[in-house]
This record gives structure tokens, sequence and C-alpha cells, in this order.
């Protein structure tokens, strides 16, 4: 579970990115977070990598503080998050296995349990056959699909997508989604922050919407824009009076107002 | 940091030194450049310290016996010598005859002058004393004019003092010029090794967000580093090894081994050069290489 409570972010220059954030994420939720640029969406997921530490309030991951870490067990807390760029941040000298392989490597999983994971990762997004290609030989589709796979690799409780899909056409960008909704589907959390309004009023997911670093809207089952009832028109004074009238039960006898414009059949007899 | 980690980041820092060669190029040219440095200073203030040694070791202290002074004083002065041999390196005594003899022998054919002189009414017993360190001079000097049966003692007090200031300003300059030159080659290796660091800042950052620990980023660049440094202290150690064998045998070639002017050769120097070069190079290599890399580790 994530709870963001009253969580502040003020930087060194004097911006409010966070003005008092609160939300909970159970395990197992597919959540969109939206919000346009500026509105402190990457903020708030970087204060759940730690990338940045709340000026003010707690992020409780399963109830452990991690804005109050030591500095020590940030690396620990990243493992156990699987984390997605937009720009799917590949190291372009390592091969698809390599780049996937590295995230074990950091933890000295065994070489041959590794392959292995490796393996089963890459079957999982499709791309066994790619796996001695190099990054810059790949698609941005493959290049994203290989970065899941670096993320899935330590079976992490939560992933985090920074605008997955930002630099993906919409095709790929719609195989992409699905992945994420497949690893969602395994029990994994997911948290996707995006600007992609398709994408969003497709999945009808839960979705929290950021503006000037408050939270605006946190609603299951939604689209991208908020569904609001259609207000009145505003009408004039005397018709407005009508209206209320009309509502309140009082009927008045109905006006005869000149047509216009004028029957021209009728003045033709 | 499991041993499959340790070794996979020992191999990055190999692979890193091909993987930027200008850098690895750059960075071996000036890390040789200081332990030259270096190991020029360390061989002239051997020399240095050698050349002095010698010269105070020279018998600057002569005591001289009181004209028929008793065995008993003899001895007195003869414990004293050999139950200080921290201070004294040693000494050696003449005989009134023997002090005659070498009087004779000094004047030469003139010598028979002296024929008829009775040396034992006229010549002391004298001992020449050589310190290990001119330092202990003055001290030497005052406890051996409290012991009965001396007449006085005889010290080249100036070359003393000189001889302990220049030892003392030789080992000053040296470690000055070690920090100062350790501390300007951090400096420039530091600056060359972040621009390795910059051009992986990516890798840097992806290393990160999956779980890498501080350590495990910088120790490839350590490794990298150590091993630069390396490669400069076997060059630099090559390189003072040929110049001062080359310098060593034009200088000495009219010069005694034995003479006060003759200087340390590589052979007795080269171990301690090589160890200077090698633990400096090391050094200076891992540590600039773990400073440049610490700003962009931070998580």
């Amino acid at each position: 579970m994530l709870r963001f409570e009253n969580v502040h972010k003020t930087y060194k220059t004097g911006t409010d990115a966070l003005r008092g954030v609160n939300f909970i994420i159970e395990d197992g939720e597919f959540v969109f977070i939206i919000g346009k640029s500026g509105s402190g969406k990457s903020t708030l997921m970087k204060c759940i990598t730690r990338e940045e530490r709340p000026t003010e309030g707690m992020v409780l991951i399963d109830r452990f503080n991690i804005s109050k870490m030591s500095r020590a067990l940030v690396p620990v807390l990243r493992r156990q998050i699987g984390i997605i760029y937009q720009d799917f941040r590949l190291i372009e000298t390592k091969t698809v296995a390599e780049n996937i392989a590295f995230a074990g490597e950091i933890i000295g999983i065994p070489k041959k349990r590794l392959n292995q994971m490796v393996d089963i990762v890459l079957g999982a997004v499709g791309l066994r056959e790619k796996a001695n290609s190099m990054p810059l030989e790949l698609s941005g589709g493959e290049q994203q699909r290989v970065a899941i796979a670096r993320a899935m690799l330590n079976s992490p409780k939560m992933i985090v997508a920074d605008e997955p899909t930002g630099n993906l056409d919409p095709e790929t960008s719609e195989s992409i989604m699905a992945l994420l909704l497949e690893i969602n589907r395994t029990g994994t959390t997911v948290i996707v922050c995006t600007h992609d309004s398709n994408m969003v009023d497709r999945m009808q997911k839960r979705v929290i919407e950021v503006e000037d670093g408050l939270i605006v809207r946190d609603e299951r089952g939604a689209g991208y824009t908020a569904e609001v009832e259609p207000e009145q028109p505003d009408l004039p004074k005397s018709m407005q009076d009508e209206f209320d009238s009309e509502e309140s039960g009082e009927k008045k006898e109905a006006e005869v107002l000149p047509e216009f414009p004028p029957n021209r059949g009728e003045n033709e007899k | 940091m499991s041993v499959r980690a340790f070794w996979n980041s020992v191999k990055e820092g190999f692979q890193g030194i091909v993987r930027h060669p200008l850098v690895t190029v750059a960075s071996i040219s000036t890390i040789l450049l200081m332990l030259l440095l270096m190991a020029v200073f360390f061989i002239f203030s051997a020399n240095a310290r050698y050349i002095m040694r010698k010269v105070g070791q020279q018998p600057p202290i002569e005591v001289y016996m009181k004209i028929g002074c008793t065995q008993e004083q003899m001895d007195m002065t003869v414990n004293y010598l050999q139950s200080n041999t921290d201070k004294i390196k040693g000494y050696y005594g003449m005989s009134p005859e023997e002090n005659y003899t070498r009087f004779r022998k000094e004047l030469g054919d003139e010598s028979s002058i002296l024929d008829d002189f009775d040396y034992n009414s006229y010549l002391p017993y004298t001992v020449n004393v050589q310190l290990t360190d001119p330092q202990y001079a003055d001290t030497v000097v005052m406890e051996l004019r409290a012991i009965p049966g001396v007449e006085k003692v005889m010290q080249e007090s100036n070359v003393m003092k000189f001889l302990t200031q220049a030892t003392r300003t030789v080992n000053i300059a040296t470690v000055i010029s070690f920090i100062v030159l350790f501390l300007i080659s951090l400096f420039i290796i530091s600056n060359m090794v972040r621009i390795s660091v910059f051009s992986r800042s990516t890798e840097i950052a992806i290393m990160k967000f999956v779980g890498a620990t501080n350590g495990y980023i910088r120790l490839p660049y350590i490794v990298e580093g150590a091993i630069v440094g390396l490669i400069s202290a076997l060059c630099a150690w090559g390189l003072s090894y040929l110049a001062y064998s080359e310098i060593f045998s034009r200088a000495m070639t009219n010069v005694d081994s034995g003479s006060i002017y003759a200087l340390l050769p590589m052979g007795n120097l080269s171990i301690y050069v090589f160890i200077l070069c090698l633990t400096s190079g090391i050094f200076i290599g891992s540590i600039g290489s773990g400073i440049a890399v610490r700003k962009y580790v931070k998580v």
C-alpha cells in the first residue's frame, strides 16, 4: 500500500510543487496520475522513488515511512519498485539481455538463475528473439518493452511509469499499456503518469489529477476529464425569472410572440 | 555488495580504461608527471640527507684528555661513549704516541724536528667522536665536558648547526612538496575523470534507479583510477630509474664511492622510489576518481 499523508514539497528555489497531497493506493491497483505540465505530478512520482524527499508530510509504502529513510536504504527501496521512463533509459553499450540482467547483477543474483529470469521476462514482453540486439537496433516500442522487462526482473510490488508512451505512436502505446495491464493483473501495483487522454479515457481506471500541487480529483473508473452535469446556459434576467417560476409551479399564460422569420407561404396567400 | 557484484565492478573498471582512451592517456600523463616530480624530490632529498649524514659523522667532536690522566678517568670517558649508542655512532681513541706519529706524518720531510720530542709530556690522549645525528652535538659536548679527566672538547659548532638546520629544511621541503604535488595531482585527476564520468552520467542514473548502491556505482571508477595510477607509477619509476642511473654514472666517474660527495647508488634508492610511486599513483588515481564520481552518485 502506498500512502501520501499531507505531503508538501518546496524546492530550494521557493517553488511549492506539492501543497498537502493525500491519497492511498492499495496493492494491485492501476492508477493514472494526470495533470498539466508543472502541476506537480513529476514531483509526486519522484517522492515515490525517493528521488525527492518531501519537505513536510509522509510517504509510506507498506507503513514504512520512505521520506525519512536513510540514504543507504534508498537502493533497497528502488529494488522493490520497477521504474519506467519516457526515454527508456537503456545502456546503449549493452545488449537487450545485458540491460535487463544489469538490474539483477546489482543485487547479486547468481548468473545461471539470472539468465533464466532474463529469459522469462523477455518472453513476457515478447522480445526473446531480440535478446542479443543492441538497444539502438530496436524500435521505440521495443525499447520500452525492454525497459518494462528490466522493471519486472526483480518482481517488484509496484511499477512506476513516468510518461511510458510519451515517445510512442498510438498503436505502440496501446500495446505498452496492454502489457502494463497484464502485469497489473498479476497483482503488481501500477502507477502511470501520463498526458495521453485517449488512453486514460479508454482504460477507465482510477485517475488522480494534480493541479497546482494539490489533488483536485481522485476518481475510480474515470476518464481524463471529470464528468460533470451539464450546466444551464446563462439566461437573461427576465427569462431566468420565468424559468424559476416555472420551476416553482407558477405557470403564466404564454405570450404570443410574432413568428420570426414570418411564414412566407401564408403571406403569399 | 556480493562477491559477484564486486567482480563485475572490477571488470567494468578495466573496460572503462579502453572505453575512453584519450581521457586515460591524459590521466596517465598527468599522474606520471606528478610522480616524476615526486621521485625527483625524493631522490634529491635522499641524497641531501645522505651527504649531510656523512658530513655529520665526520669527527667534528674531538675530546682532549688531561695530560697524565688516570686509567680510571679514561675508562669513564670510554664508558660514556659506549653507553650512548643512540647518539654516538662510533669513536676512536689515539694515544700520545699515535698522535705523535700522525704529526710526523703530516709534517712529511720536516718531521725530523720532532725527533727528540717527549710526546708523553706534551701530547694528550685524544678521542674522535662520530655522532648518529648532528643534532646531538650540543648535548654530547656538554656531557663529555662534565667527565673528570677531560681537558677540553673541540666542536665545529657552526658546521654542526648548519648541518642540523639544513637536514631539517630538506625534510620539511620534501614533505611540503609531497603534499602540494599530491593535492595538485588529485585535483587534476578528479577533473579529468569527471569528464569520463559525465559522459557516463546517464548510465549512472540508470544504475541508481535500478537500485545500485553508491559503492557499486563508484567501484568501477575507483578501480579504473587505481589502474591508471598503477600504470603511471610504473612509468614514473622506470623513467626516474633510467634518468638517475645516467646521472649517477656520469657524475660519479671521478668520485670515490666513500667520499662525502658520493651520491646514493640507484640500487639502494630504487625500491623506495618504486614504493613511493606505486602507493602515491594508486592512491591519487583511486581517490581522484572517487571524488569525481561522488557528485553523480548521490541518491
